[in-house]
């Protein structure tokens, strides 16, 4: 009886000591996997785990395994901040990848502050993401750039718009991108004839279409997410508006098309980077991305893609296995900061991205698609600069 | 004038399916005084189970339709068997408890089945004239009525508004003039009573529950055709039919279907001319004036009478 226990200590203590030396490093990627922001949430999970595989198929960061702990914040602040609360709570965790929604970002940016955890979002564009706090970096344009764009754009290539609607939902992002819209539309002459909100999860919005309906602007502009929005086109153009729909990075996914048909047809849109612009090596993620999961990804993928391969880097560069967590959660964000210049910056598939002294990505474009035959497509003419 | 026109007309569309929603609440309070929350659920299976028989199985849209409303009315009638019929002499709160458990069971179950993704019922598979849209060159509308001053009216909307009518006053004739009519007013008067004289209240409460959830199925599909099928919809919808099932009286059926017309012209109306941040807001805001001035509802019984 005692030699059988001796035999199952020492076995336990093998194993233990084992796994010692296979050690991991372990990242939080914190997104809406459920809820009506989901389908972000799919290709955010599908872009995290290429990245993964490819870095540890070559030997993982410095022989160290990385791991990724996919957290669920169902695209709302509340569910944000208790994520963020565990995420935070776990010594193993060395930086958040994440969140995906402003409102998420925002609800947990004052958890990680506090435990000295780097927060890198892939899709965060309300303006005061990054303000709040000196964890928190993005690796896309905000919507100060973002809203001002889709002013410029409507003015100086959809030439015969002139009267434009806002159709908002009224959360951070929403809020924050008609603001900055509606700001730099009416300085360049544009006609705001409307503007109306509506609550994250509605479905039914006929009672502001008619209304919008009834001051016949040009132009629609939907500043909001993909499920709300691809409803709002198609009962939109069921109530007879004839009217020119424009929307943002939060439309940008491929479920939009599905949800709303026929009627997305001819819809403009802005987004972060599309793969058309990206170079030889977003082709080949876009192939390995393709043979991994059966699907084509979009943009939140390659963000993704991105900033874990940013985390990733940082982790190669700083981290000190005999150093607390502390100390490690706090490198990746000196390593992060240090990257401010076009010299120091990490080149990735969506680009060159490096950091001004807010966490703020200043130096990507936007790009303009529209939709044709059902497909996302890019408009034929793009705006490189902004007057 | 003509926006206002459209908006009450939007508001009627929508108040129809409240209506069609809240009489399955009242029904069920009325008879055993439970307030059955899975009945937002049964809403939603209706909207699904559609979509099933028509994508999945190929079945007409016609057929579809009653198909799933005689599905829904089983699927009551089980929920009813195996988890309210066991508790029926239990204090109310078990049952109550009981009806929140039924709802997550399946408000889950959906989302195993159909996963969360939103989806909506494949546009060549419904009949082509509940299917308006406009042709954006020439400004052209399809499939619907053009209203005086440049509003449209879908027929879509008109099937709604008439088939919620025509459903309300069947469902109204069926309790005033039948005999399983006169035996559900018998035990919503009082169960043990009707017993005694020989009322099968079981099948009495089952054929109720039956009722109440297939007219939840339909209004799950009317709603399907313009909105998205979630497995969260039942709860959305079914909060703001509860609502009007109390503005109107709980355990009325007018007051029910009076009630979702008030919510949906509120709900409509609000956010086309007072703000449209707030819409569920100003629903609420009413119904809680209306039960502060009078507790028991529009059409009410005072509570002194039942206790």
């Amino acid at each position: 009886m005692r030699n059988w226990l001796t035999g199952l200590l020492i076995i336990g203590l093998v194993s233990i000591f084992g796994c010692e030396q296979q050690k991991e490093l372990k990242v939080a990627v914190a997104a809406p996997y459920t809820g009506g922001a989901a389908a972000f949430g799919e290709m955010i999970r599908r872009g995290a785990e290429l990245k993964e595989k490819e870095i540890n198929e070559a030997g993982g960061i410095n022989g160290m395994k990385l791991t990724l702990l996919f957290e669920d914040d169902a695209g709302k602040g509340s569910e944000a901040s208790l994520v963020a609360e565990r995420i935070a709570n776990n010594p193993q965790i060395v930086a958040v990848v994440g969140h995906f929604n402003s409102d998420c970002s925002l609800a947990g940016q004052e958890i990680y502050d506090r435990a000295g955890i780097v927060e890198l979002s892939p899709g965060s564009t309300a303006v005061e993401v990054c303000e709040g706090s000196p964890w928190t970096f993005r690796n896309l344009y905000h919507d100060g750039f973002q809203g001002k764009f889709i002013a410029h754009y409507i003015d100086n290539v959809l030439m015969d718009i002139e009267s434009v609607a806002v159709f908002f939902d009224n959360d951070a992002y929403g809020r924050g991108l008609r603001n900055a819209f509606v700001a730099e539309a009416e300085k360049i002459g544009l006609t705001l004839v409307a503007s109306e909100a509506y609550e994250r999860d509605s479905t039914n919005f006929k009672a502001q279409l008619t209304s919008i309906k009834a001051k016949n602007p040009d132009a629609i502009f939907i500043s909001g997410l993909y499920t709300e929005a691809s409803l709002i086109v198609k009962q939109g153009r069921e109530a007879g508006i004839t009217a020119q729909f424009f929307g943002a990075d939060g439309v940008d996914s491929p479920d939009f098309l599905t949800i709303a048909g026929s009627a997305a047809e001819g819809v403009y849109l802005t987004t972060p980077f599309t793969f058309g612009a990206g170079g030889a090596e977003a082709q080949q993620m876009a192939a390995n991305f393709e043979a991994l999961h059966g699907v084509a990804p979009d943009t939140w993928a390659a963000l993704t893609y991105d900033a874990v391969g940013m985390i990733a880097e940082a982790l190669e560069k700083t981290y000190n296995t005999e150093a607390p967590i502390a100390d490690n959660r706090k490198a990746i964000r000196e390593h992060l900061a240090s990257l401010d210049t076009p010299e120091e910056g990490y080149e990735g598939i969506t680009g060159l991205t490096y950091f001004d002294i807010k966490g703020d990505t200043v130096n990507k474009p936007a790009y303009v698609k529209i939709v044709k035959d059902g497909q996302f497509v890019a408009a034929e003419k793009q705006l490189s600069e902004l007057k | 004038m003509a926006q206002l026109l459209e908006q009450f007309i939007n508001g009627l569309v929508l108040g129809g399916i409240y209506a069609l929603i809240a009489v399955g609440y009242t029904m069920v309070y009325g008879i055993i005084q439970l307030i059955n929350f899975a009945h937002g659920e049964i809403f939603m299976f209706g909207a699904y189970l559609a979509l099933m028989l028509i994508a999945v199985f190929n079945i007409p849209f016609w057929i579809a339709v009653p198909a799933s409303m005689l599905l829904c009315a089983m699927l009551g009638m089980l929920i009813d068997l195996v988890a309210y019929r066991p508790l029926r002499d239990a204090p109310r709160l078990s049952a109550l408890i009981t009806a929140i458990g039924i709802s997550l069971v399946l408000q889950n179950l959906a989302r195993m089945i159909w996963s969360a993704r939103p989806r909506q019922f494949p546009t060549e598979t419904l009949p082509a004239f509940l299917v308006s849209e406009v042709n954006i060159q020439t400004g052209e509308i399809l499939n619907a009525i053009p209203l005086p001053g440049g509003g449209i009216l879908p027929y879509r909307d008109v099937c709604i508004l008439l088939l919620a009518v025509v459903l309300m006053i069947a469902l109204n004739r069926l309790i005033h003039l039948t005999k399983i009519g006169k035996a559900m007013r018998a035990c919503a008067q009082n169960r043990v009573a009707s017993n005694l004289m020989g009322i099968k209240t079981n099948q009495v409460i089952a054929v109720t529950f039956a009722i109440g959830s297939a007219l939840g199925a339909v209004a799950g599909i009317m709603v399907g055709l313009s909105e998205n099928i979630t497995p969260t919809m039942g709860y959305y919808k079914g909060v703001a039919a509860f609502a009007a099932a109390v503005l109107g009286g709980i355990g009325n059926i007018t007051g029910a279907m009076l009630g979702g017309i008030i919510i949906g012209l509120a709900e409509v109306l609000g956010a086309g001319y007072i703000s449209s941040g707030y819409r569920l807001a100003i629903a609420y805001i009413i119904m809680i004036a209306v039960i502060v001035i009078r507790p028991s509802g529009l059409f009410g019984k005072s509570t002194a009478n039942r206790a």
